[in-house]
């Protein structure tokens, strides 16, 4: 299959323009993805640090509150001191008093307690009481302080079940209670803060529909996570190690496939040791994505619609010209040079080429019409060449035989009737330089030239011309039949013993007209019949202008398919037919 | 000439684009479907079990975006109320009906009625007498029984003499428990004798004596729900019996628990309400969306003892702290 040049134009700048549009697409989509990831990544890290924060604002209060209750000298005296029942009321009514103001100005503090480890407590507002069944020394919370590593042990969230008929959910801020002067712990002293309060805080960050965040603990443990629930019943799953390897490098991470990818964020915080994790899922990070990628689908839409456009007039605006260039070539193939010049040309590569084609074209137009004239001087040359070769032997010959009968006195007649048509014969072949004549006047020459023949040979020659009337005002070229006649003569009859008859007989064909010179004469062989036609050949006896000469000459201006055919048998005579158009033949006159 | 094709060609790309164009706008659209379900609950009240069972619920529904409501009679014997709300719900046209039947033959014909119009059921906590949901998320009862009289088994040896607190006579849960429980004891002759509480404390506390003082050599109860639970704990801690009579409860509450770590009740068993919950959606949404689920779910049940209550994990099941 042949591709044309609108076509491979066509083709090449679209695949080129989809692959570029594709790319711009994926590349686009691709940026956008990470600058939505990496956005939502700084946004969810500010809001995890700033829960942390909140949480570090609530831990350090009760850190605060615990230090100044654990240094407190009623409490030290109250629980380690044996004094009077009335010093122990007072120290137990202000450290009461301490405990109120410390419920009653913070909601989110459930418990606050001081217990020695001999029983001695004050917990909350004295009207608690613990709980009989709970060894609060088997609390982990507990037993670290016990250990007395850190100043201050901070729970994971749980249960409180120390205190009697309470059950809240809290988290736990313990220190150890020291005797004024021992460095052994003695007792220990807590505050607990509401879990509602870490979780409101977690629930009230919003990270989409389906986002949220969870706390954990230093050790790893789940401090608030809003599907523990599941988590525990292996419904779910969540990456806690990872997180917390992760969030050594401080870095955020994808995690899962598909619809369920999220982005974690993490966020440590320096007190607590808590982390705190930021889950965005990716679809609703994306969902701004998606409006991204309809409107870059939109943008390539009309780029598309815009290259087609362009294209289909870029490649019309290359081919048209060359089209019309073909086209005027076909004409020119046909051998019409009329309306084949290129017009409205443009100043490009094309245009330049159109330029030369028409300079070419009106070049060879040029060249042809020389040719043409040319060929009509040759013809007239030919021409000229061949009136100044009449025979110059006719002339003497027939000057001797009218002086011979001028002689002999007795054909006065015959002497005058020669003597005109010789003049009649020389006036013609010299006179005019027409090359085109009618039938009637080429006939009438070949008759004159025939008269003087037929007197000269007496006996021996005999003429019959017989052409119907309507072709006679056709046009014929000048000299095709005389030299026939001519040959006729002097190759046939000449050599035949008795009486010669030249016939020369004319009539319309369909659209030819036929001329005939029929002798009975000595005929030709086969391949000098053959030959006759076929150069210039000089035989001594021939005037030098051949019948190649007739027949080349009605080929030059008829066209190969006319000319002269000679039919001739030997001893019976030769027939020469001359075929021509017989349509008006423009006339020409140079 | 080619220009025919062109004009072939050109729409054709154009077209094309198109297509992807509304395709990817049509998927987005399709994806933000929201699904609606509807939750036709057994009661409205606002007890541990049924709170972390909507609680459960409300999480699934927040992770697949859903339209969701709950639908709920004042009371949780008003199986007539709870019909009338089944149909209600069917005229909303919800892809999906969650159910927690209030009767295991009275709720039947409302059931059907929403299969019949084409929409899906899954039934949580509780079942139908036919099988007409196409998912059940249920406690395992029988195992849950199994799990009681393995820990009595336990706890007695072979001196073992097991009186049974039932709660309603003739109720599926009732008779699966029971059933669990004696095929693990396996010697029904154990089975020292059966009082049914109707689910009422005042009931179990008054059967319980009566079937302590009928048969006083009965040294492990098994209680087959909250109601009669805490109502046997009672009766034994007033006669004095704490350490003679072993208490398996069932179901979980506060009153519970402080017998619990009395020393009164030996071990509870517990369902999980908040995955029954969690899973009777999740199974709404994948029947919904045409995935493959399991025809019947146990979400599971746990024994709790004085020991484990404050596990991390029990903490959370023992002590939802929605309670506030």
């Amino acid at each position: 299959m042949t591709k044309s040049i609108q076509k491979t134009i066509l083709i090449c700048y679209f695949t080129l323009f989809l692959t570029a549009l594709f790319f711009f697409l994926i590349i686009s989509l691709k940026y956008t993805e990470k600058s939505i990831i990496h956005n939502s990544t700084e946004y969810t890290k500010q809001l995890t640090q700033q829960v942390n924060s909140n949480i570090d604002y609530y831990i350090t209060y009760m850190e605060d509150t615990t230090k100044m209750i654990a240094n407190s000298i009623d409490v030290k005296n109250y629980l380690f001191q044996t004094e009077s029942k009335e010093a122990r009321a007072a120290q137990y009514a202000r450290i009461l008093g301490q405990f109120k103001t410390i419920m009653n100005s913070r909601a989110d503090i459930r418990n606050v307690a001081v217990i020695s480890d001999d029983g001695q407590n004050v917990i909350n507002r004295g009207t608690s009481w613990l709980n009989p069944y709970i060894d609060i020394t088997e609390h982990i919370w507990h037993q670290e302080v016990q250990a007395g590593d850190k100043e201050f042990v901070l729970s994971s969230s749980h249960v409180q079940n120390v205190i009697a008929e309470r059950y809240d959910w809290v988290i736990t801020l313990s220190r150890a209670l020291y005797r004024a002067d021992s460095d052994e712990a003695e007792g220990i002293c807590f505050i607990d803060l509401n879990y509602n309060t870490i979780d409101d805080l977690c629930q009230n960050v919003s990270l989409g529909d389906k986002g949220y965040i969870y706390v954990l603990d230093d050790k790893g443990g789940i401090i608030y996570h809003p599907q523990q629930q599941l988590l525990y019943s292996n419904l779910k799953a969540e990456v806690i190690d990872r997180v917390i390897e992760e969030e050594k490098n401080g870095s955020s991470f994808v995690e899962g496939k598909r619809n369920s990818r999220r982005v974690y964020t993490m966020s440590k915080s320096e007190k607590t040791g808590w982390t705190v994790v930021g889950v965005s899922y990716m679809s609703e990070l994306m969902k701004e994505k998606n409006h991204a990628k309809m409107l870059y689908l939109f943008i390539v839409l009309v780029l598309l619609l815009a290259t087609g456009i362009v294209t289909v007039w870029l490649s019309r605006a290359i081919t048209s010209p060359i089209k019309e260039l073909i086209k005027s070539m076909q004409e020119v193939e046909k051998g019409n040079f009329n309306n084949v010049e290129i017009e409205n040309m443009k100043q490009n590569e094309i245009g330049a080429l159109s330029k030369s084609y028409n300079i070419m074209i009106r070049e060879i137009q040029n060249l042809m019409e020389q040719n043409l004239k040319e060929q009509r001087q040759k013809r007239k040359a030919e021409m000229k060449a061949f009136q100044s070769q009449i025979n110059p032997h006719l002339i003497y010959n027939t000057l001797d035989s009218i002086i011979w009968m001028a002689e002999s006195g007795k054909h006065n007649n015959k002497v005058v009737l020669m003597t005109s048509s010789l003049a009649k014969l020389l006036r013609r072949s010299i006179g005019n330089e027409e090359e085109m004549v009618s039938i009637r006047k080429e006939l009438d020459y070949t008759e004159t030239y025939l008269v003087i023949q037929s007197m000269r040979y007496q006996d021996k020659l005999e003429f019959d011309i017989q052409v119907v009337p309507q072709i006679l005002d056709q046009v014929i070229v000048k000299f095709t039949l005389q030299p026939l006649v001519e040959n006729a003569i002097y190759h046939g009859i000449k050599y035949k013993e008795g009486k010669g008859i030249v016939k020369i007989r004319g009539w319309r064909q369909e659209d030819e007209i036929v001329l005939q010179v029929i002798d009975n004469g000595r005929g030709m062989e086969p391949e000098e019949r053959d030959h006759v036609l076929d150069k210039r050949k000089k035989t001594p006896k021939s005037n030098g202008v051949g019948v190649y000469n007739v027949h080349n000459r009605l080929q030059l201006y008829y066209g190969k398919e006319y000319g002269l055919i000679y039919e001739s048998e030997i001893g019976i005579g030769t027939t020469v037919t001359i075929r021509i158009p017989r349509e008006e033949v423009e006339y020409y006159e140079l | 000439m080619n220009y025919r094709k062109y004009k072939i060609i050109l729409p054709l790309f154009l077209s094309v684009f198109i297509v992807i164009a509304l395709v990817l706008y049509y998927n987005n659209r399709m994806q933000q479907k929201q699904i609606k379900v509807i939750y036709v609950s057994k009661n409205a009240d606002t007890s541990d079990f049924w709170s972390a069972l909507v609680a459960g619920a409300n999480m699934a529904v927040k992770e697949y975006e859903l339209d969701f409501t709950i639908m709920a009679p004042e009371e949780e014997e008003d199986y007539k109320r709870q019909n009338e709300l089944i149909y209600e719900a069917i005229t909303k046209n919800p892809d999906a009906i969650v159910l927690s039947p209030g009767d295991y033959e009275k709720t039947l014909e409302a059931a059907k009625e929403i299969t019949n119009n084409d929409i899906r059921l899954v039934l949580v906590d509780s079942l139908l007498k036919e099988d007409v949901a196409d998912c059940v998320i249920t406690t395992n009862n029988e195992k849950a029984g199994e799990i009681m009289g393995k820990y009595a088994r336990e706890l007695c040896g072979e001196n073992i003499v097991v009186g049974v607190v039932s709660h309603v006579k003739g109720s599926s849960t009732a008779i699966e428990r029971e059933k669990g429980v004696s095929d693990v004891l396996n010697i029904s002759a154990n089975l020292e004798d059966v009082v049914y509480s109707d689910s009422q404390y005042r009931k179990a506390y008054e059967v319980t004596k009566g079937l302590m003082e009928k048969s006083p050599n009965i040294n492990v109860l098994i209680c087959l729900n909250e109601y009669s639970t805490v109502g046997a704990a009672r009766v034994i801690h007033d006669m004095g019996l704490d350490k003679k009579v072993k208490i398996i409860g069932f179901d979980n509450s506060l009153e519970e628990i402080k017998f619990l770590e009395q020393g009164v009740i030996d071990g509870i068993v517990i369902q999980k309400p908040f995955d029954m919950g969690y899973l009777g959606i999740v199974c709404a949404v994948k029947l919904v969306k045409g995935e493959l689920v399991e025809k019947e779910m146990d979400s599971g049940a746990k024994l709790i003892t004085k020991e484990n209550i404050y596990t991390e994990e029990n903490q959370k099941l023992l002590f939802p702290f929605w309670r506030e």
